[in-house]
């Protein structure tokens, strides 16, 4: 239940319930899904480095026609959107609805363009005859930068709502989802495209 | 805690977190293309995975604001991502070594 509360954009502002989850900031139920999803994608990591183990060769092969450059390319787009979308709510903090705005539509006009490298990437391998069948490591490949894929879908989208419906707690929660999405690429991109 | 920190503070955090993260990037980009397939190729396998945590830190702290959370879940992401990157190396270590 909301009650009278001073900042509405505080993380603690709802009081209790929520345990130690009210110590984190922002709405705990994003953490509910951070910390869930993070533990989701780093059972894959995990995955990926054993099966790794296992048919080395095959891994290396596969890591060897992957484009770093792509990869790295889409690194910067996704951290200077994850730049945006926390300048977003520092601007809606001020009482800048418009800028917050501004920032929001930057962080997710990048978040298009991730979608948008991903898809050249995807049909380039395509083109080469590559697909989640070709072997064990591209089916983790596809498996892993696929549901990643869908989850900056899901980020647009999320940050299309918070930009309309754009209170501070909103825009605060919805920028949290987006750094999740930001911050599972960091550690995806090195193990998939670096570790060779 | 925020109210200790005026707009133009705030904002140049961010800035120069962003750029951290970039100059991490280009860091660990460097690292594997150009020393990747060399015998410094674990070198770069660990700068690349250092950078990775590093980033990681530095969304966690400033972009999801986790600085102004207790101690204890700072120290669970910080082993959280630490025991990730651990098993990954010691998994290139056991495949490449």
């Amino acid at each position: 239940m909301n009650e009278t509360t001073p900042d509405p954009s505080s993380g603690t502002a709802d009081g209790g319930g929520w345990g130690a989850l009210s110590d984190l900031p922002g709405n705990p139920i994003m953490w509910v899904l951070i910390i869930s999803e993070l533990l989701v994608f780093g059972a894959f990591f995990v995955a990926f480095g054993i099966a790794r183990v296992l048919d080395v060769e095959t891994f290396r092969a596969g890591q060897a026609m992957l484009d770093v450059r792509m990869g790295g390319l889409n690194t910067l787009v996704l951290v200077t959107s994850g730049w945006l979308a926390a300048k977003a709510v520092q601007r809606q903090s001020a009482g800048a609805g418009f800028a917050a705005r501004s920032y929001l539509a930057g962080a997710g006009a990048l978040g298009l363009v991730f979608l948008l490298i991903k898809g050249v990437e995807y049909a380039a391998k395509a083109a080469q005859g590559i697909d989640i069948e070709t072997n064990t490591f591209f089916t983790l490949f596809y498996l892993m930068t696929g549901f990643h894929a869908m989850h900056v879908i899901m980020g647009v989208i999320v940050l299309a709502i918070v930009g309309w419906k754009n209170s501070s707690d909103n825009l605060e929660t919805g920028a949290a989802f987006w750094h999740m999405v930001d911050l599972i690429w960091l550690i995806l991109f090195p193990i998939v495209y670096l570790l060779r | 805690m925020k109210a200790e920190e005026s707009q133009s503070q705030w904002s140049r955090r961010l800035a120069l977190t962003w750029a951290v993260l970039v100059g991490l990037t280009l860091v660990s980009l460097v690292a594997v293309l150009g020393f990747g397939h060399s015998e410094a190729g674990l070198v770069a396998v660990a700068v690349a995975l250092t950078a990775s945590f590093l980033k990681a830190r530095l969304v966690l702290d400033h972009f999801l604001d986790l600085r102004r959370a207790g101690s204890g879940w700072r120290g669970f992401f910080n082993g959280a991502l630490l025991l990730i990157l651990l098993i990954l190396f010691a998994t290139y270590l056991a495949a490449d070594y």
